[in-house]
């Protein structure tokens, strides 16, 4: 996750409260939305952002996990997520917050 | 005026693993950062050399010696060992520059005497930048003879200057030019020769390759990322100019555009439009590398065991010329924009530079032969975790076009590998942006393997923090269309009708005496013996240009619009629609009618078609939704009723008189209607009259098919041949899209939904009160336009106001009654709650 994101992630955890934070991810592959959701949650695994060896713990999912879909109105969600739903490994990208989340 | 064309092409690479290791950003942030880091420690042992680069295919792809095809079937990854291919260093695009030589054009590059070499490194490095063929014996009289090391250590130790390392050896710097003005800093003039240097070789290839005289290029638009500029207008510009002083272009002048990774997409758009407007005949554009952007994901290369394969600029150089009529066109008409309004949302991004530009033309998705997007080299993005992104694009594009039912789902594949190319440019930017695919989409139109190719470029405008707006443009490369636009100016292009007319009840004769009047009217007939089936593959393969058919099944959403000569005047009249189902609502069918009616009007020469809504049950509701759509920008033409009363709702009359241009009904009665203009004077079988059923219109519809009856006699078949043509000559299809997105931004959808929607009736709330009737009084006023099943509903709406009215029949349809004193108050509420328009 790119630092200054970090940052922002930081500021608005102290801000607002861990409790009352969720970050929603939007990343196209399994990999890069596990390394996200990692940096939210036990900290920055590259150790070279702000969240480098803090645990933010925060509540993190990426858009086309169906925890979040069932959020959306369903039309909003199709204009906006159907086609990247069909383009994306979305299974790969579940198992990989999952794993993530299952750590905490 | 004509479009303009793509002439020549320049691309070029330089590695530089010098600047890998002092200039890009991931370095040099990483040696302030963490100076004792493993990753610097490191990572020169994952440089390559210049023959390790030359021998790297996607290198030998980018400068055009090794086909896209070729590269796909050699299979990623590219970089291992054993895919390393016999590479040279000069290739049809351009070549791979050595570093040495390539620190000798930044000096050529440098006008303020910023940059100094060292003297034993120019002569030994001379001679070889002397036999690149592109360099000039003008640029190499500007290479200066150098610097002793004393001079060199003074100036990278004391004066800030930026060095100049060459195998890990100081061989010179770039001074700063100013001693304060951070945009003149040592680092930014650094960075601003590099751009301009690797601009200047692609420019100098792209004449070697068009074979044009530099002196014949008029203008130049650089599009690279850099800028330039002092304290005072910190990007004041400009490289255009710049680099074509050392190109030799004497006769140039330019400016720069940018707009992050579209910047390239934006500048040919540009050029196009200046060279087809006539302001110029030869347009350069030109885009240099990028220092910064060298190795910046060298930690994932170096992490995974990678060689560094950030280690080279890029550069390219496009002439833009006017036409030649040889050359692939650039279409101006098929652009897409990404706009302010738009959604930063992929789908939305897909549509709006893809989709939208596609349909607007009025073409199908799969009429687009290659979709050039993002062309990154995956070997590069892939290990650090973002994908083959030339992939992702061919996928979205597959996924979008499935979504709206362009592609049938099992087909996807197919078309991403049809449709889609492999990526293969360096990073650098906007190098891979669309516009690498240029130079063999050139070679591939000019041979006839490729029809055209879509060139779409985007960017992130956010990275320069002054919106967070994505942003893109695309447009389209085709075969030159040169000799078919002069054939418009001269004799009319002579178009071949198919006729399938299976089960006709008229026999084979009246085919044949069909056929011969459509040759008097200059049009070619050829009957379709194999029925349908020999139609629709005969109209796919360009073979006939349209075709006239008995019982075609058109899907739902496409109907016909008839055209008939009216008894009283002789007047023609287009009959919207007559077969075929515009929708399964019948208002919202008479809407969309109308809009295929005013396409057909406008197609046959009707510039401001005169529309009115026959007297049919649903005409009032049609009226008030066309006047919606009319105040939405769609503007419509309402005509008066012939009768006294006047209004756009027409009565019997009207049919015979021709009153309008375009009658709209449903397609039943338009169909009745057709058979008794059609057969009135014949007794009944023969179908002598008009010009039959007509096209089948619709949204995204493109293929031109002509109804006509099994009962239609030979004039009426020859007429719609010669329907068809004049909506051939018209350009009917790019017509019917235009009216169409016209008719959407007005809201069509909207309007056909609402309607829809009040059509499914509210039960009464229970235990509403009841409403009564106010005191009763004379009703001698009368309210038209209600809509027959809504007319007691319109009573009691007025009653429950506290004014007393009664329904009635007048002769053009139900009324409201009311006295003279509430008239103008009835009608307000009415209008109000939607009864009348």
């Amino acid at each position: 996750m790119d630092l200054e994101n970090q940052k922002r992630v930081l500021e608005f955890a102290e801000q607002y409260g861990k409790e009352n934070v969720v970050v929603l991810l939007g990343a196209a592959e399994g990999e890069a939305a596990g390394l996200a959701a990692e940096t939210v949650t036990l900290g920055d695994p590259t150790f070279a952002g702000p969240l480098a060896g803090v645990s933010l713990g925060l509540a993190v999912y990426h858009v086309v996990e169906p925890e979040v879909k069932a959020e959306f109105d369903a039309d909003v969600y199709d204009e906006q997520c159907g086609m990247m739903e069909m383009v994306l490994d979305v299974d790969d990208i579940c198992n990989e917050m999952k794993a993530i989340r299952d750590q905490l | 005026m004509s479009n303009s064309v793509i002439r020549g092409t320049g691309y070029i690479l330089v590695h530089v693993p010098g600047m890998v290791m002092d200039h890009g950003t991931t370095q040099t942030t990483e040696k302030i950062v963490n100076p004792d880091s493993d990753y610097l420690k490191e990572i020169g042992s994952h440089m390559r050399s210049y023959e390790q680069v030359v021998n790297y295919a996607p290198n030998q792809t980018y400068i055009g010696n090794m086909s896209i095809e070729d590269l796909t079937a050699l299979g990623q990854p590219w970089y291992e060992e054993g895919k390393a291919v016999q590479g040279t260093r000069y290739g049809k695009f351009g070549e791979i520059m050595p570093e040495a030589e390539f620190i000798l054009l930044m000096q050529v590059c440098d006008a303020f005497d910023l940059v100094r070499l060292d003297k034993d490194f120019v002569a030994a490095h001379k001679a070889e930048l002397a036999a690149d063929p592109v360099i000039t014996e003008h640029i190499m009289s500007m290479v200066k003879d150098g610097v002793d090391q004393d001079d060199i250590m003074h100036f990278v130790n004391e004066e800030h200057a930026e060095s100049i390392t060459y195998e890990g050896k100081l061989v010179g710097y770039v001074k700063r030019a100013h001693d304060v003005d951070a945009n003149l800093s040592a680092h930014v003039m650094f960075e601003n020769l590099v751009a301009k240097a690797s601009g200047v070789l692609a420019i100098l290839h792209m004449l070697r390759e068009s074979g044009i005289d530099a002196s014949e290029v008029e203008y130049v638009i650089d599009c690279c990322e850099e800028a330039c500029g002092d304290m005072n207008q910190r990007g004041g510009g400009n490289f255009a100019k710049a680099e074509a002083e050392i190109a030799g272009l004497v006769n140039a002048t330019g400016s720069d555009a940018r707009g992050f990774c579209a910047g390239p997409a934006h500048a040919m758009v540009e050029a196009a439009a200046l060279v087809k407007s006539g302001a110029y005949k030869n347009v350069v554009v030109v885009g240099g590398g990028c220092t910064a952007k060298l190795g910046m994901n060298g930690k994932d290369h170096v992490k995974k065991g990678l060689p560094v394969l950030e280690d080279c600029l890029g550069g390219f150089a496009i002439l833009v010329s006017e036409n030649d009529g040889v050359n692939p066109e650039i279409n101006l008409e098929v652009l897409g924009r990404h706009t302010v309004g738009t959604s930063s949302s992929p789908q939305a991004v897909i549509q709006a530079l893809v989709y939208d530009p596609v349909q607007a033309a009025g073409m199908k998705i799969t009429d687009i032969d290659k979709f050039s997007p993002e062309l990154q080299n995956p070997d590069i993005l892939k290990p650090a975790g973002a994908g083959d992104v030339t992939e992702a694009n061919n996928k979205m594009i597959a996924a979008l076009g499935v979504k709206l039912g362009m592609i049938p789902k099992p087909e996807m594949i197919n078309f991403m590998k049809q449709h889609g190319l492999t990526g293969y440019a360096p990073t650098q930017g906007h190098i891979p942006s669309g516009v690498p695919y240029l130079g063999f989409a050139r070679e591939s139109i000019l041979a006839g393997k490729t029809k055209n190719a879509m060139i779409i470029g985007k960017g992130s405008l956010f990275l320069g923090r002054m919106t967070n707006l994505f942003d893109g443009v695309s447009f389209l490369v085709q075969k030159n269309t040169g000799k078919e636009e002069a054939a418009v100016g001269g004799a009319a292009k002579v178009w071949t009708i198919g006729i399938a007319a299976e089960g006709t009840e008229l026999g084979e004769e009246n085919l044949k005496q069909a056929v011969a009047l459509a040759a008097k009217k200059g049009v070619k007939a050829v009957i379709m013996e194999g029925g349908h089936a020999e139609m629709e593959a005969k109209l796919a393969s360009g073979e006939i240009d349209g075709a006239v058919a008995a019982h075609y099944p058109f899907p739902i959403g496409v109907s016909t619009v008839g055209r008939v000569v009216t008894p009283a005047y002789g007047k023609e009249m287009f009959i919207a629609n007559t077969t075929g189902t515009s929708d399964t609502d019948r208002v919202a069918a008479m809407v969309k009618n109308t809009v295929a009616g005013i396409i057909a009007a406008k197609a046959c020469g009707i510039e401001h078609p005169t529309v009115g809504i026959a007297n049919v049950d649903g005409a009032r509701q049609t009226e008030i939704a066309l006047k919606k759509l009319s105040e939405g920008g769609y503007k419509i033409n309402f005509t008066e009723s012939s009768r006294a009363d006047g209004g756009a709702v027409m009565r019997g009359n009207d049919l015979l008189k021709g009153t309008p241009d375009v009658m709209v009904m449903d397609s039943l009665t338009g169909n009745l209607m057709m058979k008794m203009f059609g057969a009135y004077t014949t007794g009944g079988s023969y179908e002598a009259n008009g010009f039959g059923y007509g096209p089948g219109l619709g949204e995204g519809f493109n293929s031109l098919v002509l109804i006509v009856s099994r009962a239609s006699g030979a004039p009426v078949i020859a007429n719609a041949c010669a329907y068809a043509a004049e909506l051939l000559n018209s350009g009917w299809s790019k017509l019917a899209a235009k009216e169409y997105a016209a008719a959407n931004k007005a809201g069509l959808a909207e309007i056909v939904e609402g309607i829809k929607a009040s059509n499914v009736k509210a039960a009464p709330a229970a235990g509403a009160a009841k409403v009564t009737a106010p005191a009763k009084e004379p009703v001698p006023a009368a309210i038209l336009g209600v809509e027959v099943t809504d007319i007691e509903d319109a009573v009691t709406a007025l009653w429950a106001e506290g004014i007393y009215a009664e329904s009635g029949m007048g002769c053009t349809g139900p009324v409201v009654m009311i006295s003279n004193a509430n008239e103008e108050k009835a009608k307000e509420i009415l209008k109000a709650k939607g009864f009348i328009g």
